[in-house]
């Protein structure tokens, strides 16, 4: 058995070598000292004002507090057993889901309906686009309290609208089967204009080749909508999609000015009920429960879409 | 849409935990919510009030406070408006967790009680003297916040609701010029009402509250000789409140001539509707807005009379320095005073909560002119603490206005709604049981 020796490790370059590391190792931590300078601040506020109150608020689920009693009560995980057997929850999320689609799914088609017509070359469309899009950034507070005005069935503008027609319009807001799609009318109002504008820059930045090939080689309106124009906006309505889901559950403002969740509970969102739970029951424990539940919900919906539309979505 | 609620709650959490990782101290001193002193209240103890009431009850408070700010130089009361009651006593609980604490706080009928159980008021007989304490005050609306011997809190803009009535209506409808004496009368009266035209329909005669609803129908169903609860016992189920509840159904959905109003005062003053049952504290505010003659009187019985106490009392808060519940307890000591009782009476229409009060001048004078302001002090002696279930149950009244929302709204059947609101106010108790025996009975 030969016993080689290894050589010295005494290599002409290595002395360069390990200083060139040295240096490069230095120079890299450096730029992440300068980084973590930089990006502490932000870190930081997020880390206090995002991360530790969801953390904080797990634990609250986990707790029965009315928030005047000096501590919380551990009780383990009985808030969710509780909720989730609640047949009151279930209607909640029932009365969440319908609410969540028809706005959604009224948003997208009616925003893309109008950004078709904005792309038209019509006079005065600028003027007409500026209105369509002047909702989206009044408070909720005020959109409601011009809607309540408008249903109003005592001295309302929609009762003056149709009365001289002989019709007489509903109690919107006070009869349960016209409270929620009342409530839906006022979120698309406040909505489409967004959509819309999304949707007319997609449509701006389409390549007009494909159109024209498709056009000239005798493609209808429709088709060339349906298989090339729809197609071709997918990121566009996927982000749509993601943002008026996340919106639309997280919905309150006009909720709590126009209908407090009334009726009875017919427009009980879970939103809604966060705060009706937490704010006028002081449950603390239980809001924070049904605010977990949502934040589940809508991280699950948000994953399934981006990984649905991961397939699907063609960026160009 | 906003993330408000999300950011609300957050918002709260994150204070809580920012404020120390802890939870209130039953004897710890909060600072006081920030605001500004004038110069010329500068040097002097500032004490901080919280108060629910805008319009023109928020005018009086504040011509009140300016009065007594003007009155001595030792304090400083400051009024922060904070939106209704249940904004008051939201606030208040989000304040105590970022350890905070405003000095005074207006707490309305229904939510002292759960900052009385989990000792966040200060007691106040060690505050008392001649003239602030037992005696001074009306005994019904002082015994309320009176618990095994300590007071918790003191009466201030208290209330009972009372009928309001269009009299120009009742006039063009051939109606005696008063209140129904019970509530069958009132709906014999309906046909007549209905051939009154306004608005270019016909007049409708009662409108029910959407919200809070149920603190007259308190009174309701103990007129058709029914209760809420007796003791935590949840009796709403039971037969006086199901015939009270079908009353009202059968207003609304039979007769045509009832509804649900987001507002039943300003329909009134609208002159939309001919009768309402209202708070008395809202006489000014409606007597002003009405184009009519407003009427008032008691509100009608039916088996049996009995109509339920309402509106806000003055609570201390616990956690506060002696230097700051010495000076609250002056100011309280100033608003019990006769003449300070009897010009909020005649700047709101709330009760005169002090009994030396009734016989005020300005008082006596303006009820002489307006019979009106005086329906609810004679009908006080009608008027009794509500059932415990309401008081001490934790969100009781949401769920029993919400059960009522289904009678105004769906027509449902008040049997039916009641056994499951009933369900619920059964849960209620139980989680406040312990609390209520322990501290209450």
């Amino acid at each position: 058995m030969t016993v080689v020796e290894l050589p010295a490790r005494t290599h002409p370059d290595e002395r360069t070598l390990a200083t060139g590391n040295d240096q490069l190792k230095r120079r890299r931590r450096r730029e992440y000292g300068l980084f973590a300078l930089l990006v502490a601040p932000n870190l930081l506020v997020i880390a206090v004002f995002a991360y530790w109150p969801i953390i904080y608020n797990a634990f609250l689920s986990l707790t029965d507090w009315n928030m005047i009693a000096a501590r919380p009560k551990f009780i383990g995980l009985a808030n969710y057993g509780r909720t989730l057997t609640d047949p009151a929850f279930h209607k909640t999320l029932w009365i969440t889901v319908v609410f969540t689609g028809l706005i959604v799914v009224g948003s997208l088609i009616i925003g893309l309906a109008l950004a078709f017509l904005f792309n038209l070359p019509l006079k005065g469309r600028g003027a007409v686009r500026t209105i369509a899009f002047a909702p989206h950034i009044l408070s909720g507070a005020a959109v409601a309290t011009i809607w309540a005005f408008i249903f109003d069935p005592g001295y309302g503008l929609l009762r003056a609208l149709i009365e001289p027609f002989g019709a007489e319009p509903p109690d919107w807001m006070n009869n349960s089967d016209w409270a929620l799609p009342g409530l839906v009318i006022v979120y698309l109002w406040k909505n489409v204009g967004f959509a819309a504008l999304i949707y007319l820059a997609g449509l701006q930045g389409l390549p007009k080749e494909l159109d024209e090939a498709a056009a000239i080689d005798g493609a209808s309106t429709w088709t060339r909508f349906r298989a090339i124009k729809l197609p071709l906006l997918a990121p566009i309505t996927f982000f749509l999609l993601i943002t008026t889901v996340i919106g639309t559950f997280q919905a309150f403002d006009v909720i709590a000015v126009m209908t407090g969740g009334g009726p009875g509970d017919a427009t009980t969102t879970l939103s809604w009920s966060i705060y009706n739970e937490g704010f006028q029951a002081f449950n603390a424990g239980r809001a924070a429960t049904l605010s977990i539940i949502m934040f589940v919900i809508l991280l699950v919906v948000t994953t399934v879409q981006a990984k649905v539309m991961e397939r699907r979505v063609h960026y160009r | 849409m906003t993330m408000l609620k999300r950011r609300m709650f957050l918002g709260l959490a994150a204070g809580a935990t920012l404020a120390g990782c802890g939870y209130r101290s039953v004897d710890a001193v909060y600072s006081q919510p920030a605001g500004a002193v004038p110069k010329q209240y500068a040097n002097r103890t500032r004490v901080v009030f919280w108060s629910p009431y805008g319009g023109v009850n928020g005018k009086a408070v504040d011509k009140l406070v300016a009065k007594f700010n003007d009155s001595q130089d030792h304090v400083y009361v400051e009024t922060q408006f904070q939106g209704s009651y249940d904004d008051v006593a939201q606030k208040v609980a989000a304040a105590l967790v970022a350890k905070q604490a405003p000095d005074l706080a207006v707490l309305s009928d229904v939510t002292w009680e759960r900052f009385f159980l989990n000792e966040a008021l200060e007691p106040l007989n060690g505050y008392f003297n001649d003239g602030f304490g037992p005696g001074v005050y009306q005994e019904k609306l002082f015994g309320e916040y009176v618990v095994k011997g300590q007071s918790w809190a003191v009466p201030f803009a208290r209330s009972t609701p009372i009928l309001y009535y269009n009299r120009d209506a009742f006039e063009k409808a051939g109606l005696p010029d008063r209140a129904p004496r019970t509530w069958s009368e009132l709906r014999s009266w309906v046909p007549s009402l209905a051939k009154v035209q306004s608005g270019g329909r016909s007049l409708r005669t009662i409108a029910f509250a959407k919200i809070d609803g149920d603190w007259q129908f308190q009174g309701n169903v103990w007129q058709f000789g029914g209760a809420y609860s007796r003791g935590l016992d949840v009796t709403i189920d039971e037969a006086g409140a199901v015939a009270a509840g079908e009353w009202q159904r059968s207003m609304v959905h039979d007769l045509g001539a009832a509804y649900m109003a987001s507002s039943p005062s300003t329909d009134f003053a609208n002159g939309l509707v001919a009768v309402i049952q209202e708070s008395t504290g809202g006489m000014k505010t409606i007597s002003s807005k009405a184009k009519f003659k407003v009427g008032a009187g008691f509100i009608p019985s039916e088996v049996a009379t009995g109509l339920a106490t309402g509106g806000g009392g003055i609570g201390m808060l616990r956690n506060i320095s002696d230097e700051r519940k010495q000076a609250a307890a002056t100011f309280l000591q100033f608003l019990a005073r006769p003449e300070n009782s009897a010009w909020w009476t005649t700047q709101t229409g709330y009760l005169p909560v002090v009994n030396k009060a009734r016989e005020d001048a300005e008082l006596k004078k303006l009820i002489a002119e307006q019979p009106n302001y005086g329906v609810a002090i004679a009908q006080l002696e009608n008027a009794r603490k509500q059932d415990a279930i309401r008081l001490y149950g934790r969100n009781a009244n949401v769920q029993i206005y919400t059960g009522l929302q289904q009678i105004y709204a769906d027509n449902a059947q008040p049997k039916k709604v009641f056994g499951s609101v009933a369900k619920r106010l059964e849960a209620i108790g139980t989680e406040v049981k312990r609390l209520y025996e322990e501290k209450v009975l």
